[in-house]
């Protein structure tokens, strides 16, 4: 009898916790005073759209060196290219996380930067000289990566490289796919700038709803997908083995100059940290963010404020980084534990932003890891 | 629906704990489960599945063999039609055995023993996607697939590479995911958990007396038992205590209870399909068969569930792929020719009561029309007939579309 009665009130328990779980995913409706529009707006106003038209600026900066390049082809100007590559790659480490309309309908970081990148696929579109670069098997053969391994990997030396502009062959066929390269990095550029500047600001501003499909439930897991994919796993996690068993020195990202994987590694790190502070674009004031909200919520973990050990994680995991040499590629081979150390850390804040975090917001995560098979 | 079908589980267990009090106070016997899967006879253990594990190990490598583009289709069709000492396997345990996977595929005494027609043609289904695997889609390794055109498809990301036939489906996931249902679950389901098997022969005497099979230390029931148990268990690293690594263990069975059980809708299946077999294992010990056969009928129902639920899975995911606005093909059809697998996989599953499936050899040809009947297959396929599929097989089960679908 006793048994039976324990069994009710479990059922009714049960019961009593599906229905109010079910209330808050069918609903979406707004779940705390916290104004999500101005945040949003702090968002599409001030770091955004003015991280977008930094990078255009870049990329128009790297399509004129580009031109240059292919006119007057010599060691001087391939220098400079490879500057304005540099330039725009570091540049695209503040949008690459911004994975949310038009950059989301175009699959845009899969366009821009896949690594590493398939050189044999490459030196098959150059000899046929026909490729779609809007396919989506072909995105190991574009985008950034594509652009390191013919401007640093063709050859040990400035010079070689430029042979293979002027005295190879198929010469003709290599400078069409730099500027093919090119042109369709500018183009996606140009697309997804211009629809933040037009229609989409109001239509990502007024999605302020607290449902799966709003800007900021949406926009945060994008963060949190982009930290733990393309900055964790991506950047330092695959080319220390953590995923393999041993270390993958071919997989860091802008492996054929190598000596700048490091840099690009921080600036997206320095990226992700300051839009989860709102910290406007190129400038220290901050606005309405990720912190502001959670400290809005007043959400303490620990006894101390979730936002600060957020932030001190971001610190601590961008000391550990510091004492990495410039190319991953080479700390892997010397001392990958440093490697590993530096995993440990950025894997913290997994915890703190997938779980910590979003459960205060009460936010859904809405990927998951791949099958696998 | 979720209540309901908690009010549902929640009546039955309490009417089950009810029912268990009342026969307390008859005089009939509990049977008890041991926690781990251990019996013994003599201070021996008495459980043996070591034939099962040997034809998992077999379809490991035949699925495998299917991706090496160098392979023919006599190596493929030897590895499959294996018999005794053939040097067909990479493991020469597996060369020296005797045993077969084609022997046992679409081969339950259930099911197939008076219907040699559907054993004979799910057998040349078999063979066939080997066949065109070797014809069709090795030559084309290096082509990139189109529409009524066989070849590679790579994913987004620089992602895996998916070789499929010129109707997107990959051949290779078609025999696996298919082998699941026409060998584990047909097996398992349809042949060693039936009373035609369990109590063949004088198999209940045997077992009521304690005598056990010649030489060996189990009732011939026991084994038979043990042997269902070994097509979802035969590869786990520990084959007393499976579900620690449930998921990890095969490509087969095993993997995908681990998957529903990561999904937390259906989170608890892997314990309760591995308590019936325990609990069922105890009951044959103890001479009760009335309680081995309604543990036989709970694992009939979850393993039934496990195969729809990763077909409407599979659905699913491709036709949000498809519906994505950039589509990743290869992606797409990856999900679509594991679920079409999995769709086919169902003419094998099994209700708790009665010598059917939860969908028919027909109505599973039906689905499996509608999924690939247009002239490019994959390529034609609409989103809105991935979910009217979807739908057909969760209105089968207890389940929901949304519950499988993530």
């Amino acid at each position: 009898m006793k048994k039976s009665l324990f069994l009710v009130l479990v059922a009714l328990f049960f019961i009593a916790g599906c229905s109010s779980s079910d209330d808050s995913n069918d609903t979406g409706g707004i779940t705390d005073n916290f104004d999500r529009k101005a945040l949003l707006t702090n968002i599409a106003d001030n770091i955004v759209i003015p991280s977008y038209e930094s990078f255009s600026t870049d990329i128009s900066a790297l399509k004129t060196a580009t031109s240059t390049f292919i006119t007057t082809t010599d060691a001087a100007n391939l220098v400079v290219l490879r500057n304005a590559w540099i330039k725009a790659y570091t540049s695209w480490q503040s949008v690459s996380m911004f994975e949310i309309g038009k950059a989301e309908e175009l699959s845009l970081r899969n366009f821009m930067n896949v690594y590493p990148v398939t050189v044999a696929e490459i030196e098959t579109n150059i000899t046929s000289g026909t490729y779609d670069f809007t396919s989506v098997t072909k995105q190991d053969e574009q985008g950034f990566g594509a652009l390191d391994y013919l401007l640093n990997g063709l050859s040990g030396t400035d010079t070689g490289i430029v042979e293979f502009y002027t005295t190879n062959a198929n010469a003709a066929g290599y400078k069409k796919y730099l500027s093919d390269l090119v042109n369709r990095m500018s183009d996606l550029t140009d697309q997804v700038l211009n629809d933040w500047k037009g229609s989409y600001r109001g239509t990502f501003i007024s999605n302020s709803g607290s449902s799966a499909t709003s800007s900021l439930d949406k926009l945060t897991n994008d963060f949190i997908f982009h930290y733990e994919k393309h900055l964790r796993a991506a950047k330092i996690g695959i080319p220390a083995g953590v995923f393999s068993g041993s270390p993958l020195d071919t997989t860091v990202e802008a492996f054929y100059k190598g000596d700048i994987s490091k840099a690009l590694f921080d600036a997206n790190l320095n990226t992700l940290q300051d839009f989860f502070n709102g910290k406007h674009f190129g400038s220290t004031t901050t606005g309405e963010s990720l912190k502001t909200y959670l400290d809005f919520l007043n959400t303490i973990k620990n006894g101390e404020d979730l936002s600060t050990l957020i932030n001190n994680q971001f610190n601590t995991a961008r000391t550990k980084a510091s004492s990495l040499d410039d190319n991953f590629s080479s700390q892997v081979r010397t001392n990958n534990s440093l490697m590993t150390q530096t995993y440990d850390e950025l894997q913290k804040n997994v915890v703190f932003l997938k779980v910590d975090m979003l459960s205060a917001m009460s936010i859904r995560v809405d990927f998951v890891d791949a099958d696998g098979d | 629906m979720k209540i309901k079908n908690l009010l549902k589980i929640v009546c039955i267990s309490g009417a089950f704990i009810l029912g268990s009090c009342s026969s307390d106070d008859d005089s009939t016997t509990e049977v008890a489960a041991p926690p781990t899967y251990v019996f013994e006879r003599n201070n021996e253990s008495s459980v043996s599945f070591g034939g099962q594990t040997t034809r998992i190990a077999m379809a490991e490598e035949i699925v495998s063999k299917l991706k090496d583009n160098t392979s023919t289709e006599a190596i493929l069709d030897a590895m499959f039609a294996h018999v005794e000492g053939a040097n067909d396997f990479l493991d020469a345990s597996l060369n020296a055995s005797d045993k077969s996977v084609r022997s046992k595929t679409a081969a339950s005494r259930d099911y197939f023993s008076d219907n040699a027609t559907d054993a004979a043609a799910i057998k040349d289904k078999f063979d066939s996607w080997i066949k065109s695997q070797v014809d069709d889609v090795f030559p084309s390794w290096t082509t990139d697939a189109s529409a009524g055109v066989a070849g590679v498809l790579q994913e987004a990301g620089g992602g895996s590479k998916r070789y499929v036939n010129a109707k997107g489906l990959e051949l290779n996931q078609a025999f696996a995911k298919s082998l699941i249902g026409a060998l584990m679950t047909d097996q398992a389901l349809n042949n060693y958990l039936g009373t035609l098997v369990l109590d063949e022969a004088s198999n209940v005497a045997n077992n009521d007396n304690g005598v056990v099979a010649e030489g060996k230390p189990y009732t011939t029931m026991e084994h038979k038992w043990d042997e269902a148990y070994g097509y979802l268990y035969g590869a786990s690293q520990d084959k007393t205590d499976p579900n620690k690594t449930i998921g990890q263990d095969d490509s087969f069975l095993n993997k995908y209870i681990g998957r529903v059980e990561g999904d937390s809708d259906f989170a608890g299946i892997a314990k309760e399909i591995f308590d019936a077999f325990k609990l069922g294992r105890a009951a044959i010990v103890a001479k009760r068969y009335d309680v081995r056969d309604a543990q036989a009928a709970i694992i009939r129902e979850k393993i039934s569930q496990v195969i729809a639920i990763r077909a409407v899975y599979y659905l699913q995911q491709g036709k949000n792929a498809l519906e994505a606005s950039t589509v990743d093909y290869a992606s797409a059809f990856h999900d679509l020719s594991e679920g079409f697998g999995f769709v086919y996989s169902l003419q094998f599953t099994r209700k708790p009561q009665g010598n059917v499936p939860y969908l028919t050899r027909t109505e599973v040809q039906g689905l499996i029309d509608q999924l690939m009947g247009g002239t490019n297959g994959f390529w034609d396929v609409t989103p809105a007939t991935l979910q009217s599929i979807s739908e057909t097989i969760a209105s089968k089960f207890s389940f929901t579309v949304a519950q499988a679908g993530s």
